[in-house]
Order: C-alpha cells, then structure tokens, then sequence
C-alpha cells in the first residue's frame, strides 16, 4: 500500500510542477506576455496545418520569439470554425487564411468577413494552371477558350476541392476574358488535386485547372500538357508554359495564404506582428520550404495586406456573380 | 519497366542500415500501439508524427511512415479481437469471427492467425509491388467515375447479403448510412445538405466518429447489461494455431492477398472495402458458411491478408505517379513535400533508390511487425485479464480522446454519444452494423461517382455497360444480392425432396 | 404494439428526410436539382424497407418483445443513465478547464459509478495516472493540440 501512495503522490507532483510551468510568465509588461497560439483552421497534414507549424518551428529555431508557441487544429467549415474561434481571442492567437475568408462570405457560407479580423500579412502564393492530356488537340490555353466559346458544354474541366474557389475562378476569369458563356461551362469537381491529376491522366476528363505544384512533375514527366498559367511571369523551370498574359488574356490569379489576429488588436501588437513575421520571410529554412511546396513568396505587411483584401474583395464579388454563384 | 537488380540490391543495403532498420522498428511499433486505440488510425497517426519527420532525410521519413501505416493495419485488428471495437475501417471485417474466437477463449489463436495473414498478405503485395507496380497504375487510371459506382455499390450489396435471414435490417442500416454520407456540402454543386448552420457539420459526419461511437461507445453500453455478470475471462487459449486451423486458413490468406492488393491500387477504394470485400467473399465460397460470424478462423485470416496487402498496394498511384491511393498515403505525400521530395512519374527513374529502399523496407518491416505482434500477444492479453469493471471506463475515455484527436471540437463528443446509444440499440434488435458504417463510408463517392458518370455516358444504361469491368461489377451485384434467396430456394426445394423420399 | 415501435420510426424517418431533401436548397449550376436525386432514392428506399419491416414485425405482434428486457434490470439502468450524465459534464468541462483534469473527473466519476465506492483508491490512482499518462503522450510527445 505505501508503494501506491508515493507513486500516487509522485503523479500528483509532477501534475502540480507541469501545470506551474506554462502558467508562469516572466516581466508582463511588454507584448507578448503569454504563450503564442497559432490556428490551423484544418486537420493536420494539410496546407495550412503546414504553414502553422512551419512559422512554429521557424519562430521558435531562430529565437525570433521567445515565447513558448503552440498550433492548435480548428477543422470544418473551410476555415469557418477556426476563424469563429480566433474571433474570441487575444492578441497572443493567430490564424493562417486564404482567399475562402473572403469567397466564404460572398456565397453566403459565413457571416465573418476579413474586416471581423486584424489582417497581419500575406506569406505565400501559388499559380494555378490549365492542363491537358499529352495527345490531347490543344496547345496553349487560347485553343481551349476558342473551342468554349462555340460550344461551352463540350468539354469536361475537372476542379477540386470545390466550386467558388480560386482554381475554378481562375479558369472562369480567364474563359470570361475571353468571352465564353462562362455559366454554361461544365465542371466535375474532385475531392482533391491528387483526384484531378488521376481524372485528367485516365482519360475521364478533358480539361484540368489545379495548382502548379500539383501538375509540375506530371508536365515535365509527359504525362499531361500544362497549356496556361496564371502567374505574372512565366515559371521557373516551366519556361515552356505560356502566361495567360502572354497569350494575350489579361489576367493574373494568385492563390495566396496569410495570417490574420483577433479584432481590435493595439498598434503595439500588430506593430509587433509586422516586426516579426518580416523577420521570418527573410530567414533561410522560409526561403527553403517555399522552394519545396512549389509556394512563391508574396509578403505584403499588415496595411498592404488590409488592402489587399479589400481589392480581392471586389474582384471575388464580380468573379462569383460572372460564374453565377450569386446574383 | 522490369526490376533491375542492381538498383534492388541497393534498395535491399540502404533498407538494411541500422538507422532506417530502427525507424522501421519504431514506426511499426508506433503504428501497432496507434492502430489498437480507438479511433486513432494510420491517417491520424501519420499525420500526428510529421513534425517529427521534419530535418530527417526524406527516405528516412518515408520509410518511418510507410512503417507507421502498415504497423497499424497489424495493430487495427489487435482491439477489434480482443475488445470487439475496431480502430479503424479497415479493421471491422476483423469484428466478424474474430471478436466470436476471443468469447470461444480462442484470442490467442485468432490474434496469431492475423499476424500470420498479414504477413503473407503484405508480402504477396510486396512481390506484386515489384513485379507490377506501373502496368497496374496503368489499369488503375482506367478505373473512371462508373467503375468506382459500381465497385462501390457491389461493395454495399455484398455486405448486405451477409445479413442472411435478417435482410431488411440489412438494407435498413444500409439506407441509415447512406442518408448519413448526404450531410454536408454537396461536392458537384456547392449545396449545403442536412447540415442546419452548424459548420462543423459542412464537411459530413467523419465516418470514424460514427465506427467509436456504434463500436466503442455502444460496447461498452451493451456491456453494462451483463457488467456484474461479466467474469474476467482469462481465456488467451493456446497462443499457436494448429494444424486444423493452418488448413483451413491458407488458401483463404493466399486468395485474398492478391484481392486486397489489386483493391488497394485503385486510388479511391482502400483498406475497409478490401478487407470486406475478402470477408464476403470467402463465406460466399465457403462449403461451410455457417461457421461464419461464430467464430471461424478463416473469416479472421482472408480479410487480414487483405488489408495488409491494400496498404502496400496504396503505395502505388503515390510511388509511380505521384497521386495518393489513400487518404494515409495523401497525408504521407504532404509531409514529404514538406522535405523538398516530389514524387511523380519520374520517381522511378530519377531517385529509384529511394523506391528500392522503400520497397525492402516494408519487407523487413513486415517481418519485424509479425515479430513484434506476436510477442506482444502474450501482453495484450492482460486486457482481457483486466476486470471488465476497470476495462469499459478506459474504453469509453479512450473513445473520447480518440474523436478529439480526429476534428479538435467537442461537438463530435454529441455525435459519439448519439451513435454510441445507436450502436447499443442497434446490438439489442440485432441489426447488422457493418452495413451502416461501410454505406456511411463509401456513401459520398458512390453517389459523386454515380452523378460523374451520368453526365459522362448520359445514360444509366451506358453507366452499367461502360466498359467489360463494369459489366462484370454489374452482374456480380446482382449475383451477390440474389445469392442469399437462390440457397434458401434451393436449400427448401432439397428439404422437400428429402420429404417426398 | 412496443414491437411496432422501430419500424414506424424508420417510416417516419425516411419521411421527415424526404420532406427536407425536397426543400434543399436548389443548385445554381447545371441541374438545379442534381443535389436531390441521390437522397431522395435513398429516402424512397427506407420507406419501402420501413413499410417491409412494419409488416414483418405485424405478423409478430402477439410475440412479446424480449429485446430490452435487460436494459431495466439490476443496476444497467443506473450504470447507462450516470455515464450519459458524466459525458455531459465531460463534454462541457473539457475546453473549459483543460483536458488533464476534466478527464481525471470523468474516469474518476466513470470508476466510482462502475467499479464501486469500495476501491475508492483504485479509483482515484487509475484516474490520476492514466489521465497524466495520456495528456503527457498526445499533448508533449505527440504534439497534438489538446486543450
């Protein structure tokens, strides 16, 4: 029996030194004063699961905050229920984003908008491209508006994960640029990138729009025919690809990530923020993880960023009202 | 492509290395623990780990987690044996007989039998991985939307034909689980179905939540009926099987070794359709279906072989394309990207090492997984040796830990009850439960697949005579849900002969 | 009658979910009603089954239902009510005061109510260890975001 209690003691020692450790905190005067929460609005494994930890361990490697910083998973929603949560907290809490805290709002799917938030910056970007099959008929992406614009049922455009997100409107931009009944155009939607790819290469699909990460290796493999980007410039290693802008539609799509703290943050906090996330994009193992996800630095500060949402606010609007997902 | 030794041999030395033999030993031991805790499958265990994978070199990391994958199919059927409460999908067929063997006091015999047939299982995959690997990913991308409809409704209709005697029940969990897979967003259209403004509900009920709840949450309820009843049944049994139970098992293991891979290729079909595919497939060929769901060993060791044998399976749309065959392998793609690898279609020929490596990897882990899992038959079996009255409240904890681990919010807490007083209802008017969880499972993709190929071949009728594989899927449904009535019939009309004589 | 229960559940089942899916919201792309056909097979599907089952069970109804007999005897009652109740309190506590110990309470109350008061310090050692051992696993080793 005396065993039992000193274990049982034992336990609640530790119990007791465990919980005094985190709810320490040294001179409270300058922020951050607490431990550092960064939300992942999505199940681990994912793009923003990879981005939170990314900042965490890059934060934490090289000591641009001391703080202890910890990522914590809110699914559902497409960011609804993260974003719901991050509303309700303190300064010490960000959420990663994209451009869904916008789009949701627009197809009437979440009451919450970027203003409910205090935007801090935008990180990443990906383009999205148009591919087809290796044999199949067209060569650039012009040929596939032509051949829409006479008949816009007659090909089959895979897109994942959802209709009203960037991969479907960036096609529709660029179809409606061109003057094709872009209502008409028949999408099958997959459940992810990896779904599209597999579509596109058994022949189940004609046209595909995805990110160009997805489609990079399958291009330079041969098995399918990037046509179209939608990027400024043309990419590095995919010289051959033509911009949408090359092929003469005036059009560039960027598929961004940023972060955003809770409402009614001080110039103090977000001055902070800006300090350190600038600090982050400059590092060395940020610089290498966006070569390895095929991501593209777009960093933009706390007031670009403001900015920024509002004009992509705007063109979000007119893109859903031209695809005919709201009137 | 041809196996080129030198590049086999290679894989086999790098495989061989005292670190990567040691993350293989980790990452299937890891799996084997993860596997057996409700709820907590190889997708969540993947993914959990892949902060650690971060710095490691990204042949280390996919050996690691390739081990964690195939570590938990072992581990999966460990708490489905044992405790009657699966981990995961692909660990309910293992619910069938083996659950029956354990109240037999046969647990040590049925938890060997499926290490057994995992083994064999993974290693005829392993032989078909090197063998076949591209001509097979070939076939797999034949595999379009009127395929998957059909391989997912043959799926449905064979499991609902194992409810002999009780098909309505059959088909009215069938129908529950189905209406179940509706709730959320509607992929083709963006509409919200059935989800009532809660958010959390846009992406449909996570079919693991519903497995804990019925399985998990509704045995122990169930056992509450009989709680003071209960003896400790500390009957392992002999840990060996004998030469009886060896006879029996083997063809069924060498059967569906091949089935559960060729199931496992196909990105979009995966463990749990494999290994109920195997289960309903062998009581079908079986000269003695009676013995099933009652304790019969070969029920425990063909769907073992094949699950096994899905996840090396799975690897191959990853390896030779780049597109994962499963939701674990999309997860494990994620967390190597990370690393700076990109696997494609020219994996193969640019780093064939690291395919090599991985390849004899899961050959040694494999070894070491049936190893480990029968060595640890001796330690699992103080869970039966736990008092029943301590054993059901660590269940229902665990229950619950496990569904926070899969969304990260206390709303799936309610949907666990709500499935857990199902699961319990469901036990005592004896309604079939895996109709309802594979219909919750496959539910989504049937009914995408089936609007896909709709608009595809523009008729129902084209959809069913698409090609020579759906024309087989076709009959083989229609087969599979007559079967049942064809025996009774032929059963009454002997009986009657028997009486006219 | 009481046999006559479940399967008028599942009649009225599959109807409430008929008349819903027929008020789903229509699509806005192709089909407007592409997002309905799929439940309402499913719906019309139940109902038959439902109809089927009624009728089984009709031919039964001077049978007497056995099935939830044991659901009232001894202490099952007692032991199922208490665990709904302390998942409750479970559910409510756990983002409120932190995973450790609103699992220490619920394996502990779960422990009291089913292994009895008498092993009070059984109990309370498996509650306490357990709850440390796994909030200590997921949280620290596994790096899982628990509250």
């Amino acid at each position: 029996m005396n065993k039992y209690l000193f274990s049982l003691l034992l336990v609640i020692a530790v119990v007791l030194t465990a919980c005094s450790d985190t709810g320490g905190s040294d001179d409270a005067s300058e922020f951050p004063t607490d431990n550092i929460e960064i939300v992942a609005p999505a199940s681990p494994g994912g793009g923003w699961d990879g981005t939170a930890r990314a900042m965490q361990k890059i934060f934490d490697d090289e000591n641009i905050i001391e703080k202890n910083m910890n990522v914590v998973n809110k699914p559902g929603g497409g960011g609804e229920v993260g974003w719901q949560y991050l509303k309700d907290q303190d300064a010490h809490t960000f959420a990663i984003n994209s451009s869904l805290v916008i789009t949701n709002n627009l197809l009437g799917q979440s009451d919450l908008t970027y203003k409910d938030f205090t935007p801090l910056a935008i990180l990443t970007t990906e383009w999205i491209s148009v591919a087809v099959a290796p044999d199949s008929e067209f060569d650039n992406g012009i040929d596939i508006l032509e051949q829409l614009k006479e008949d816009p049922t007659s090909l089959k455009i895979a897109v994942a994960p959802s209709l009203g997100n960037n991969d479907h409107l960036a096609f529709v931009q660029a179809a409606k640029e061109y003057g094709v009944d872009v209502t008409q155009l028949e999408f099958m939607i997959y459940e992810s990138g990896g779904d599209v790819v597999t579509a596109l290469l058994g022949d189940h699909v004609d046209v595909a729009t995805m990110s160009v990460s997805e489609a990079k290796e399958q291009h330079l493999a041969g098995k399918l025919k990037m046509v179209a980007v939608g990027s400024n410039e043309p990419i590095e290693g995919l010289e051959d690809v033509q911009t949408w802008k090359e092929q003469g539609i005036d059009l560039e799509f960027p598929h961004w990530r940023g972060v955003m703290g809770p409402p009614d943050m001080s110039e103090e906090e977000i001055a902070y923020w800006d300090e350190t996330i600038s600090t982050l994009v400059e590092t060395e193992a940020w610089q290498e993880l966006l070569v390895n996800n095929e991501w593209e630095s777009y960093y933009m500060n706390s007031e670009e960023a403001t900015e920024f949402l509002e004009e992509q606010t705007e063109n979000y609007n007119q893109l859903l009202k031209d695809a005919g997902l709201i009137d | 492509m041809g196996v080129d030794i030198q590049n086999f041999i290679e894989g086999l030395m790098t495989a061989l290395h005292p670190m990567n033999i040691l993350w293989v030993l980790i990452g299937g031991f890891l799996g084997t623990v993860v596997g057996m805790l409700p709820g907590l499958g190889p997708a969540t265990a993947v993914a959990v780990l892949i902060p650690i994978t971060f710095g490691m070199d990204p042949t280390s990391a996919l050996v690691l987690m390739a081990a964690i994958y195939y570590g938990a199919m072992y581990g999966g059927s460990r708490s489905s044996i044992l405790i009657n409460t699966p981990g995961d999908g692909s660990a309910i067929a293992a619910t069938f007989d083996g659950y029956p063997m354990t109240r037999n006091g046969q647990a040590g015999q049925a938890l060997t039998i499926s290490a057994i047939a995992s083994l064999i299982g993974g290693i005829f995959a392993i032989i078909g991985f090197i063998l076949l690997a591209k001509p097979l990913a070939a076939f797999a991308l034949k595999f379009g939307p009127a395929e998957y409809f059909l391989l997912f409704l043959f799926t449905l209709s064979a499991i609902v034909s194992l409810s002999r005697g009780k098909m309505v029940k059959g088909f009215i969990a069938m129908a529950i689980g189905l209406m179940l897979s509706t709730v959320g967003i509607d992929l083709q259209t963006g509409v919200h179905r059935f989800t009532f403004d809660i958010p959390q509900l846009s992406e449909g009920i996570d079919f693991l939540v519903v497995i804990i709840g019925v399985y998990a949450v509704g045995e122990v309820l169930y056992n509450y009926l009989n709680l003071d009843r209960l003896k400790n049944k500390n009957k392992l049994g002999k840990k060996w099987i004998t030469k009886d139970q060896w006879k029996r098992s083997k063809w069924p293991i060498i059967r569906n070794g091949p089935i559960g891979f060729l199931i496992g290729v196909l990105p979009g079909a995966g463990g749990s359709i494999a290994s109920m595919l195997s289960y309903t497939t062998e009581r079908q060929i079986s000269k003695e279906p009676e013995r099933f769901g009652k304790g019969a060993i070969e029920g425990v060791a063909a769907p073992e072989s094949s699950n096994n044998a899905a996840s090396v399976g799975s690897f191959i749309p990853l390896l030779t394309m780049g597109v994962p065959g499963s939701g674990t392998t999309a997860v494990i793609l994620g967390a190597v990207i990370m690393l700076g690898l990109r696997p494609g279609p020219l994996l193969f020929e640019e780093s064939p090492e690291m395919v090599w490596t991985l390849v004899n990897s899961m050959f040694i882990g494999n070894i070491i997984l049936v190893i480990i899992n029968i060595l640890l038959i001796s330690v699992l079996v103080k869970i039966l040796n736990t008092p029943p009255r301590v054993l059901y409240p660590l269940i229902l904890v665990l229950a619950f830990i496990g569904t926070y681990t899969l969304s990260y919010s206390v709303i799936d807490f309610y949907i666990l009850v709500i499935f857990g007083i199902i699961g319990l209802l469901m036990k005592l008017l004896d309604f079939p439960i895996a109709p309802l969880i594979l219909a919750l499972i496959v539910g989504s993709d049937m009914e995408q697949n089936f609007r896909k190929s709709v608009v595809a071949h523009d008729h129902i009728m084209n959809v069913l005579l698409a090609s020579p594989v759906t024309i087989t899927l076709s009959i083989l449904t229609i087969l599979s849900i007559s079967y049942p009535f064809i025996m009774s019939w032929v059963q009454n009309r002997k009986s009657k002969q028997a009486d006219a004589a | 009658m009481v046999r006559l229960a479940m399967p008028l559940f599942f009649i009225i089942t599959s109807i409430v979910y008929l008349i819903l899916t027929f008020d789903l919201t229509k699509s806005r792309t192709g089909d407007p009603n592409a997002p309905l056909y799929f439940p309402a097979i499913i719906g019309i599907f139940l109902l038959i089954m439902g109809i089927i089952y009624f009728f089984q069970e009709w031919k039964k109804r001077s049978e007497a239902v056995e099935e939830f007999k044991g659901l009232i005897q001894g202490r099952t009652p007692v032991l199922i009510i208490s665990s709904l109740v302390l998942i409750f309190i479970y559910t409510f506590l756990f983002e409120r005061i932190g995973f450790l110990f609103s699992t220490m309470i619920f394996l502990g109350g779960l422990l009291f109510v089913v292994n009895g008061i008498q092993k009070w310090l059984q109990n309370i050692l498996i509650s306490v260890i357990f709850s440390f051992v796994t909030w200590y696993s997921f949280s620290e080793l596994l790096n899982v975001s628990l509250p």
